[in-house]
């Protein structure tokens, strides 16, 4: 019994095999990776910055221990997409509606947005506040956010 | 964090086992949202943890019985028992408790289980499962035993359960006939720790109660039900009358703990006021 060991997962679809202490957490898993989109920054899985989905869940990041992911699916705001140059709709809504200022927080939002506009293709205000409450924009582009999640909900055809 | 050895049964069994094996630093868990803030904030360094996810998948589920009761397995997700149908139809005011709970990431790895054995006196879940009358069944190596959510909190962050017990399952009786609800009070955000914590669980028969639960927490070291409040209320017409002299029971019985959300004061006025509106929140549900 030790308190490293090697684990393999998919992230952002490709595999890989990594040596990780049980005490890392997955935000600095990915950065061992040179992925650096899931950022830690309240460190109490309050603020959203460090989102990442695992098997298809959204989970913080820097509660998540390294470890425990071995097998799974990662995928993080570095995965390509199909739209144009490698963005989706939700990206492009944040572009089109200038949905940040210093954009340390976008990753963790659009990561979310996702989910939301996965589990409520039509949201309501209501159900967009609920769902992103858990994710702070310290910059406070909170109406650009929503107005981002609209406009990508309306490009997914919600 | 220190580094730490990580065990993974795959069976509650060889999981008891390992807790049974005689490291006092040992712990289990289940989500570890709760137990990695401990360990980050140094509070809790531990030589050796052992997972809980991967034993059997029928402890990560809720079951509805024929006679109305739920079994809740205590590996259960929040987010997944907010999504169980029998749950958002039996259960409403476990639902609509669970939306300003935590976040969603929170939620999707945050275990029943572990909500309850944390033990920490701001958890929502615990008073709504006290009102509800729930039971927890809790497994160890020396067999099993059956115990009301209100039994296992004996304090601050302290539960009943022994070194070598871990919580199995949660059982929510039928609630036909029964109204619920919970009042989530915070100073800051929605989806906050709550400052006070009042849930409520009425047998009612056309304008009389029959029977009443009156939980408070957050504000306390541990969920309490107020037994003045309860006895008001038993056999009484609900009236205005009837709903102040409710708050005023509330706020005479229960010793409130002042912190960072708010003084003692503050927080007795609150239940003043808000223990009346909890009970038409639950008289409307």
């Amino acid at each position: 019994m030790t308190t490293h060991r090697t684990i393999a997962f998919t992230l952002n679809g490709n595999p890989v095999t990594v040596h990780a202490g049980n005490h890392q957490n997955l935000v600095e898993l990915l950065q061992g990776q040179g992925l650096f989109g899931a950022r830690e920054s309240c460190a109490q899985g309050l603020c959203g910055c460090c989102t990442v989905i695992v098997d298809g869940q959204a989970v913080s990041g820097c509660l998540t221990m390294a470890t425990l992911v071995d097998g799974a699916d990662v995928r993080t705001i570095e995965e390509p997409q199909a739209g144009e140059g490698g963005l989706d709709a939700v990206q492009q809504a944040f572009i089109e509606t200038g949905a940040f200022q210093c954009g340390f927080c976008t990753p963790g939002f659009i990561l979310m947005t996702r989910q939301l506009l996965d589990a409520h293709p039509d949201p309501t205000d209501d159900e967009i506040r609920h769902y992103l409450a858990g994710n702070l924009c310290r910059c406070a582009a909170y109406p650009e956010i929503i107005k981002a999640v609209r406009l990508a909900a309306k490009k997914r055809g919600g | 964090m220190r580094p730490f050895e990580l065990e993974q049964p795959r069976s509650l069994k060889s999981a008891l086992k390992l807790l049974d094996a005689g490291d006092e630093s040992v712990r289990v868990f289940g989500g570890a949202t709760a137990l990695m803030l401990m360990m980050k904030a140094g509070v809790f360094q531990p030589t050796r943890l052992i997972s809980l996810r991967g034993i059997e998948s029928r402890y990560s589920k809720a079951t509805a019985a024929k006679d109305g009761s739920l079994r809740i397995g205590a590996l259960t997700t929040l987010s997944a028992l907010g999504r169980t149908a029998a749950v958002r139809r039996r259960l409403p005011v476990i639902a609509a408790t669970l939306r300003t709970l935590s976040n969603v990431r929170v939620r999707n790895v945050a275990t029943l289980g572990g909500h309850l054995a944390h033990a920490d006196p701001h958890m929502d879940l615990p008073p709504v499962l006290i009102a509800l009358d729930a039971q927890l069944v809790t497994a160890a190596t020396a067999g099993s035993r059956t115990l009301p959510v209100s039994g296992l909190f004996t304090g601050y962050y302290e539960t009943a359960l022994a070194r070598n017990e871990l919580i199995a399952e949660v059982l929510v009786p039928d609630q036909t006939g029964r109204r619920a609800a919970y009042v989530k009070l915070t100073t800051r955000a929605a989806d906050d720790w709550p400052t006070l914590g009042i849930a409520v669980s009425l047998r009612t028969d056309g304008r009389v109660i029959e029977d009443a639960r009156f939980v408070v927490s957050a504000a306390t070291e541990k969920p309490l039900r107020l037994a003045s409040v309860e006895a008001l209320l038993r056999g009484a017409v609900v009236n205005d009358a009837l709903l102040a002299r409710a708050g005023e029971a509330a706020a005479a019985e229960a010793e409130l703990i002042g912190d960072a959300r708010g003084s003692a004061a503050y927080k007795t006025e609150l239940l003043r006021v808000h223990a009346g509106r909890a009970l038409r929140q639950a008289l409307a549900a």
